[in-house]
């Protein structure tokens, strides 16, 4: 799409687009990287500055004080190996049983399908705080550990998800297809291992990043479920319980570097799962 | 026939996962609060809750029309005017409003054949909640759809560093909710500590600091600004993978045929979107409607969506009872929009 | 991409079984929940080392807990309304003991008479129920403080306010004076958004001018009257004049902010923004200083009661041994180390003229009539309703501030909603 030398004038718009659009995506972004590197004195200047600067001087300050205080406490790194665990399994749970689901949902005849669909879809339609209470009596209720507690009662909300996405892209995929492979004496199940799920790869890993960041984000569950339980606490609750010198004082800095810090490695799943898996798994898909 | 049963019981066999799910972490959760919304129950309360039928459904929802009489100049017997507005004295609602056996306030006035009146409800605040959260609701998810097809599109075309370009643009929605509400408040300060004001006052186009979040008329659209900012993300990947989804070869014989770009837009990329987009939209809406950290973080309780409502219904006044049936309201009115988008677009067979 | 899912797979799993942490067993084992704050915390756990030195039998686990106070309260709701036995002592707000009297045991039946005579009389007072019963033991006090500019006050000539007006006057002059050079300059700033410091804010207005503390202590509604009236009408012609237009939605920290950068003249706050106000550059240690917030015309200066009190469940186990170590935390030892090495202001009279203590914060003298003298907000009375009666007073403020409604009608509104909701009588302060 972007050739210079047949199309000048329409390759400088698009490139244009796409600086407006970056910007307008990253710009606040960076002001939190900028305010992560000021102290509390520069993050309080007037008027605030592009970049640190040093509030009698002027000069380029950078202060990073703010990520060497994350680093240190133990909470915000544990913190982190435990949103990886609750985030990859709670998605992984809720894609295969969501995919299951949607298969049957988008792709078999079966009696109850549109009342089955709009039940799952009522799971989440309730605001958290609302259901927490119940939800609580029933996690703490439950033999499991806190990590599992939490890994479950995240399936409240990324399993509606992945169910409903998944069901409307197994809807897309032309009958023909199943019916192709039935005719070669393929079971259901096979058409749908073999050959529905590949095709539908672009979905599966788009589905997936979705849902792992809205586990990766969620607080008020795991505030409430690891209260009693320090050592299972992820990145959101560590970083609500980061505090400054004294109670009352918000530590803006550290909870900006901490978000900037937590919004990288889920930048560089992506970046994996973009290119290679969802080129990977249709290239599998066209083989087969 | 034996195909149809054997397809029947590979279904409910796929499906009793999800089912068993459904039934061990949201059955009880779910039904609780269906239950309390009928009682007075009290968060964390030692007395035991009694059933109270509708009660707390119609506190949040009744709503009530008194006419405001005019006040008369006993002197004159003619209706007083104030001098400073030189508009004319009508009872202050306060008095007028029914205090048994349900006390109502106002929650505006407004002349109607040369009569002024008022309309009261019982929990003004939440009517009006309803209104901002529907309001936010449509706004943003109405821009984050358009906003979201069109980084999708522009995604979709080739180009070099498409693969980063996709990663950059899951940064909003990759940042932390909780932290990026307090990022923005920080950025919509009062003072020129504020990016928004620094801004402004660089350029020249203020001379004392805006107070963005005390102003009435821009605390919804900035919530909504938040908003857009942060999900379009969410709705661009989600048309992205439709958009992906959708065969070359369609196009290929679209061109053969001599249709232009924008004809192929409109007769191949759109419908075929459309469940794509239509789910997107369930959950974007869903999510919008029950909008809680945004309004929580920055507007508190000078102005509530119904989430935020019902978590300091719940937490602060400790009303069990009514933030449950606020729940179900919610509840409600999601379940309406998800019915109207399936209708609208088509996807239901 | 198999094996790419596999690898996540097993790993999560290795992460997720290496979790788990094995405790040592003793004889009794106890958790406190409290502040998160880096000293107060550490302070917190070096108490809890003591507790175990003399009480070898006994493990004691501190967890802390989220530093915003609506955000504790609602996850301690959460536990209660599980009957969660995990928590054994609780660190609750000046304001909960009403609220969550239900929940906590009365210490006097564990033998508290003994320990209570030695704390402020008036933290007792405010920790005790209807009932006579005592819900929590004092262990750290607040109280609201008017933080001055003292440079400023003698460039312009300026003695420290006393009274609301002249406060209002100074800050003006002030004001003009220093907006001439520098546009982000403010006169008075303090907590106006719509929430619990609100409340604290308007009872200070309120109760120095004679006012009332909006329901006595008796049960009295006393919020409708000419001089709160005048009180909120005086407040809400200070947003946007001597205050900035954002007051209405200032907490403590937006307050802090523009005083830090040396953009305020008065700031009323919590002593915590003391010895953080020593770090700023914008001016000089000696250069500001804190005094007992101003008065009405003929009242006597009111600073709302703040602080921590630690109470013990009704749902814990070992009920004895918990109140034991509430009894410990809150004595003499752990109160004199969390205030030489947290600054934490003790409940205690006798050690504000303790020499270690007041070596480590000379703050604390000048402080002890405001400690002393600290109005508690009406929570105790008003039972488990007092969130909502403070969301009530400060919702109503809140609307006079922003000019929805006016000071007469928002008052009037406040004392039918606080009779609809206690059903208490109506009088005058």
């Amino acid at each position: 799409m972007v050739n210079f030398r047949e199309r000048p004038v329409k390759s400088i718009l698009f490139l244009l687009m796409l600086a407006v659009i970056i910007v307008y995506l990253l710009f606040p972004f960076y002001w939190a990287i900028n305010s992560s590197l000021k102290t509390e004195s520069q993050l309080f200047m007037t008027p605030a500055t592009m970049i640190p600067r040093d509030p009698v001087t002027l000069e380029f300050r950078p202060y990073w004080g703010n990520y060497i205080h994350i680093f240190q406490s133990g909470q915000f790194v544990r913190g982190l190996r435990n949103s990886v665990i609750v985030a990859t399994l709670a998605t992984l749970l809720a894609l295969s049983v969501g995919t299951f689901a949607a298969f049957a949902l988008g792709k078999l005849r079966f009696r109850g399908k549109t009342a089955s669909l709009y039940i799952i879809l009522a799971m989440t339609m309730f605001p958290q705080v609302t259901i927490l209470a119940g939800l609580y009596a029933i996690i703490t209720r439950l033999p499991l550990g806190t990590i599992p507690g939490m890994i479950f009662s995240y399936l409240i909300f990324t399993l509606p998800f992945t169910t409903w996405v998944m069901t409307s892209f197994f809807k897309d995929l032309p009958i023909e297809i199943m019916q192709s492979a039935q005719v070669d004496g393929a079971t259901p199940f096979q058409t749908f291992y073999k050959i529905l799920l590949p095709l539908t790869a672009p979905a599966l890993v788009t589905c997936g990043l979705l849902a792992f960041i809205q586990a990766w984000n969620e607080y008020i569950f795991a505030l409430t479920f690891t209260a009693i339980d320090p050592g299972a606490r992820t990145v959101p609750v560590a970083i609500a319980l980061f505090t400054g010198e004294a109670a009352m004082q918000e530590p803006m800095g550290e909870t900006l570097a901490a978000a900037v810090v937590v919004t990288v490695p889920v930048v560089v799943l992506v970046l994996i799962f973009q290119n290679r898996i969802v080129e990977g798994l249709t290239a599998g898909a066209v083989k087969g | 026939m034996d195909l149809q049963k054997r397809e029947r019981r590979l279904a409910y066999k796929l499906m009793a996962p999800a089912m068993v799910v459904l039934l061990v972490v949201a059955l009880y959760p779910l039904g609780h609060v269906f239950y309390t919304s009928f009682t007075d129950r009290v968060f964390a309360g030692a007395r035991d809750a009694q059933f109270i039928g509708l009660e707390n459904y119609h506190r949040l929802l009744a709503v009530t029309v008194e006419e405001l009489p005019p006040v008369i100049d006993e002197e004159t017997g003619e209706q007083q005017i104030d001098e400073e507005t030189g508009k004319p004295v009508y009872e202050r609602p306060i008095r007028v409003l029914p205090r048994q056996p349900h006390a109502y306030r106002e929650l505006t006035t407004f002349s109607l054949f040369g009569s002024r009146y008022v309309l009261g409800a019982r929990t003004p605040n939440f009517i009006r909640a309803i209104g901002n959260t529907l309001y936010f609701t449509i706004v943003s998810v109405f821009l984050e759809t358009v906003l979201g097809l069109l980084i999708a599109l522009v995604v979709n075309s080739e180009f070099k560093g498409r693969g980063l370009m996709r990663a950059t643009m899951l940064v909003p929605w990759a940042v932390i909710t909780v932290v990026s509400a307090r990022m923005w408040e920080w950025m919509f300060a009062s003072s020129r500590a504020g990016f928004f004001n620094m801004l402004l006052d660089r350029f020249g186009l203020i001379d004392r600091s805006i107070p963005f979040l005390t102003l009435r008329s821009f605390q919804v659209p900035a919530m909504i600004a938040i908003d857009v900012w942060k999900t379009t993300p969410f709705m661009a990947l989600l048309i992205l993978a439709g958009l992906q989804m959708i065969p070359q070869e369609l196009y290929e014989a679209a061109r053969v045929d001599g249709a232009g770009k924008i004809r192929r837009f409109f007769t191949i990329t759109l419908p075929l979107l459309k469940p794509a987009i239509a789910v997107a939209l369930v959950f974007r809406t869903l999510d919008a409607l029950r909008v809680f950290d945004l309004f929580q973080v920055l507007l508190a309780r000078s102005r509530y969506s119904m989430a935020s409502f019902n978590y300091y219904e719940l937490v602060a006044n400790r009303n069990m009872g009514l933030s449950s049936a606020t729940g179900v309201i919610i509840f409600i009115i999601i379940f309406i929009f998800a019915i109207i988008y399936m209708q609208m677009l088509g996807v239901e067979e | 991409m198999k094996k790419l899912l596999i690898l996540m797979l097993s790993l999560s799993l290795v992460l997720f079984f290496g979790v788990g942490n094995v405790q040592a067993e003793y004889d009794v084992e106890l958790t406190i929940i409290g502040g998160a704050v880096g000293e107060e915390f550490e302070t917190t756990v070096r108490a809890a080392e003591m507790y175990m030195e003399e009480n070898p039998n006994v493990h004691v686990e501190v967890l802390d807990s989220p530093d915003s106070a609506d955000e504790r309260l609602s996850l301690y709701l959460s536990f209660f309304e599980a009957e969660s036995p995990e928590v054994d002592v609780y660190q609750i707000d000046v304001i909960w003991p009403g609220e969550l009297e239900d929940h906590f045991l009365d210490l006097y039946e564990y033998g508290a008479e003994e320990y209570v005579d030695m704390h402020f009389e008036h933290i007792v007072e405010n920790n005790t129920n209807i009932d006579g019963e005592l819900i929590a033991m004092p262990w750290f006090t607040d109280a609201g403080l008017l933080y001055y500019r003292k440079d400023l006050l003698d460039k312009y000539g300026l003695d420290v306010p006393e009274t609301w007006a002249e406060l209002e006057e100074y800050a003006g002059i002030i004001l003009d004076g220093e907006r001439e050079h520098n546009p982000d300059f403010e006169g008075f700033v303090w907590q106006g958004s719509a929430y619990e410091g609100l409340t604290t804010n308007v009872l200070e207005w309120f109760a120095s001018n004679q006012g009332g503390t909006f329901i006595s202590p008796e049960g009295v509604i006393t919020v409708l009257n000419e001089r709160n009236q005048e009180m909120l009408e005086m407040a809400a012609g200070w947003v946007g004049d001597i205050s900035p237009a954002g007051i209405t939605a200032f907490m403590e920290e937006d307050a802090r902010a523009i005083w830090h950068d040396g953009n305020a003249a008065f700031m009323r706050n919590w002593p915590y923004a003391y010895s953080l106000s020593l770090e700023t550059d914008a001016f000089e240690p000696e250069d500001f200083g804190v005094a007992p917030l101003p008065a009405g015309e003929d009242g006597e200066p009111a600073a709302t009661l703040g602080g921590w009190n630690v109470a013990v469940s009704q749902y814990s186990e070992h009920p004895e041994e918990a109140a034991d170590l509430a009894f410990f935390l809150a004595g003499w030892d752990v109160q004199k180390m969390r205030a030489t090495d947290a600054s934490l202001n003790p409940t205690i009279p006798e050690l504000y003229e303790d020499e270690d203590v007041l070596e480590a914060n000379p703050f604390m003298e000048e402080l002890f009539d405001v400690f002393v003298n600290a109005v508690p907000r009406p929570s105790t009375v008003t039972g488990d309703n007092y969130s909502a009666a403070s969301s009530i007073i400060y919702t109503e403020v809140h609307s006079v501030l922003t000019g929805e409604q006016d000071a007469l009608t928002a008052l009037e509104y406040m004392e039918l909603e606080l009779q609809d909701l206690t059903g208490f009588e109506i009088g005058q302060p």
